[in-house]
């Protein structure tokens, strides 16, 4: 009885605890960004997870460094990379299906030459599904120009 | 009371600022709880309609409004329709005995507190309705729980209410307030610090607030006893819920806090800080502490409220008689 009591007290003085942790929230800073106003601060994106694209060899940024293997096309468990070889071993296709991607990073750990990564691209925004099949390629060379000019 | 002309013209003006008072209350408390939901998660809570997000509200209640009502088959017509009716109704009464200032009050009654008490219990009669007329299982399960919730926690609010009762030796709110000084240390929450605790509590269960939300418990009942109203019947469940805050709200400031008594200039200001700080409270208490389970909340109720306030009204009762024998 008498510790049913004290267990009771003790109960009250962690629902103190409590809603003095709510009221300091209530008064520190919002974590929210506006988003057309503010966008997020892109060293902070450095861990997100977005669609992937391709690693740019080490000589030439509108080169990839994928020696078309079929590993990732192997591993990945939603079926969303197609990879064509062409002469030689660089790949004339690479097409990635992102509305298939779980993005479980199986195609990026099982690269042997480091080819893939994950992009922190977050406005990513489509209206139909086609615009969410990604030529990769293509996309790797449109980097290399901006990043050119 | 006699039913003059001018007695009768007072009663219904009342009853018409009654009705806009619980109207703005629903948009302003409706801000208020989202924006201080949005704080408290670290959040900007409503923002883009107006400025600060001030128009939400309107605009959510003017949806509320053009929404069709739709009913649906095998409901309890006449129950159906009458629950909603059921549940604003009684309110408006609600408000007429209470002090909201010096001259301010709608209907000086003798037993202000006893009509409240009364009239607000047929909110519970309204919940059931509701649930029943429906036909619908999580309607039922509400219904029930609402039911004994309501009844189970009437229990300590009355004793509460009464300790106080007995130190003033009146029903009548206004001699309640009267009894009561202007400074903090002259209210009755210094006289009775443990009724007014228990009544904090029992005012949360009362009004079927979180963590005492179990009739509208959504994981568990998706929205009790009102999941099939829309529109406008849904409408005046949610006026009535916000109202009946405001009056547990305005009764704990008149009946603890001093009313209209406050420091350096007394008036009705000081009711309605006190009654929305109280409020603020209900909202804040919401938005940190999780549901509890059923048993739990009877629990809390019958272990330990009832015998608590039993307590308080015994020593009260002992206290105020050794006294009288003394003095």
């Amino acid at each position: 009885m008498i510790r049913a009591v004290w267990d009771n007290i003790k109960g009250l003085y962690s629902l103190i605890v409590g809603l003095s942790i709510t009221a300091r929230f209530l008064f520190s800073p919002q974590k929210t960004v506006h988003y057309p106003r503010k966008v997020v601060d892109p060293e902070s994106l450095s861990s997100f997870r977005g669609p992937l694209e391709l690693t740019p060899a080490a000589d030439n940024s509108a080169q990839s460094r994928c020696i078309s293997c079929q590993a990732c096309v192997r591993a990945c468990p939603g079926h969303c990379l197609t990879v064509v070889k062409g002469q030689g071993k660089a790949p004339i296709v690479w097409t990635y299906n992102f509305t298939l991607c779980c993005l479980c990073a199986a195609c990026v750990e099982s690269c042997p030459t480091g080819a893939l990564r994950f992009s922190h691209k977050v406005y990513m925004v489509a209206s139909s599904r086609q615009e969410m099949v990604l030529d990769l390629l293509s996309d790797l060379e449109k980097n290399a120009a901006v990043a050119n000019d | 009371m006699d039913l003059s002309i001018v007695s009768f013209v007072q009663i219904i003006v009342s009853v018409l600022l009654v009705i806009a008072l619980m109207v703005a209350n629903a948009v302003v408390m409706v801000y208020i709880e989202r924006k201080m939901a949005g704080f408290i998660q670290r959040r900007p809570g409503p923002y883009e309609v107006g400025p600060y997000g001030t128009i939400q509200a309107v605009c959510d209640s003017m949806k509320l409004l053009a929404k069709q009502v739709f009913v649906p088959g095998n409901v309890d017509w006449l129950l159906y329709f009458l629950a909603p009716v059921t549940a604003f109704l009684p309110v408006l009464l609600l408000y007429l005995p209470i002090p909201f200032g010096p001259y301010l009050t709608a209907m000086n009654v003798d037993d202000g507190i006893l009509l409240i008490l009364a009239f607000a219990g047929l909110g519970v009669v309204s919940n059931l309705l509701a649930g029943w007329a429906s036909n619908n299982k999580y309607g039922v399960l509400g219904a029930a729980r609402a039911v004994s919730q309501s009844v189970a926690y009437e229990i300590p609010m009355i004793m509460a209410l009464l300790s106080v009762v007995f130190l003033t030796g009146s029903l009548n709110l206004t001699e309640i307030v009267d009894s009561q000084g202007s400074w903090p240390w002259q209210w009755n929450i210094f006289a009775q610090p443990f009724a007014f605790f228990i009544y904090l509590v029992s005012l949360i269960g009362e009004t079927n607030r979180a963590p005492f939300d179990l009739p509208e418990a959504e994981s568990e009942l998706t929205a009790g006893f009102h999941t099939e109203y829309s529109g406008m019947g849904f409408a005046l469940f949610f006026l009535s819920e916000y109202a009946n805050m405001l009056l547990v709200s305005f009764v704990c400031a008149t009946f603890f806090l001093g009313g209209w008594k406050g420091p350096f200039l007394d008036g009705f200001w000081w009711t309605f800080i006190k009654a929305y700080a109280i409020m603020v409270f209900m909202v804040w208490i919401r938005w940190t502490f999780p549901r509890v389970r059923f048993d739990q909340l009877l629990n809390i109720n019958w272990k330990w409220l009832l015998p608590l306030s039993i307590l308080n009204l015994w020593l009260t009762a002992a206290i105020l008689k050794i006294l009288s024998k003394i003095y």
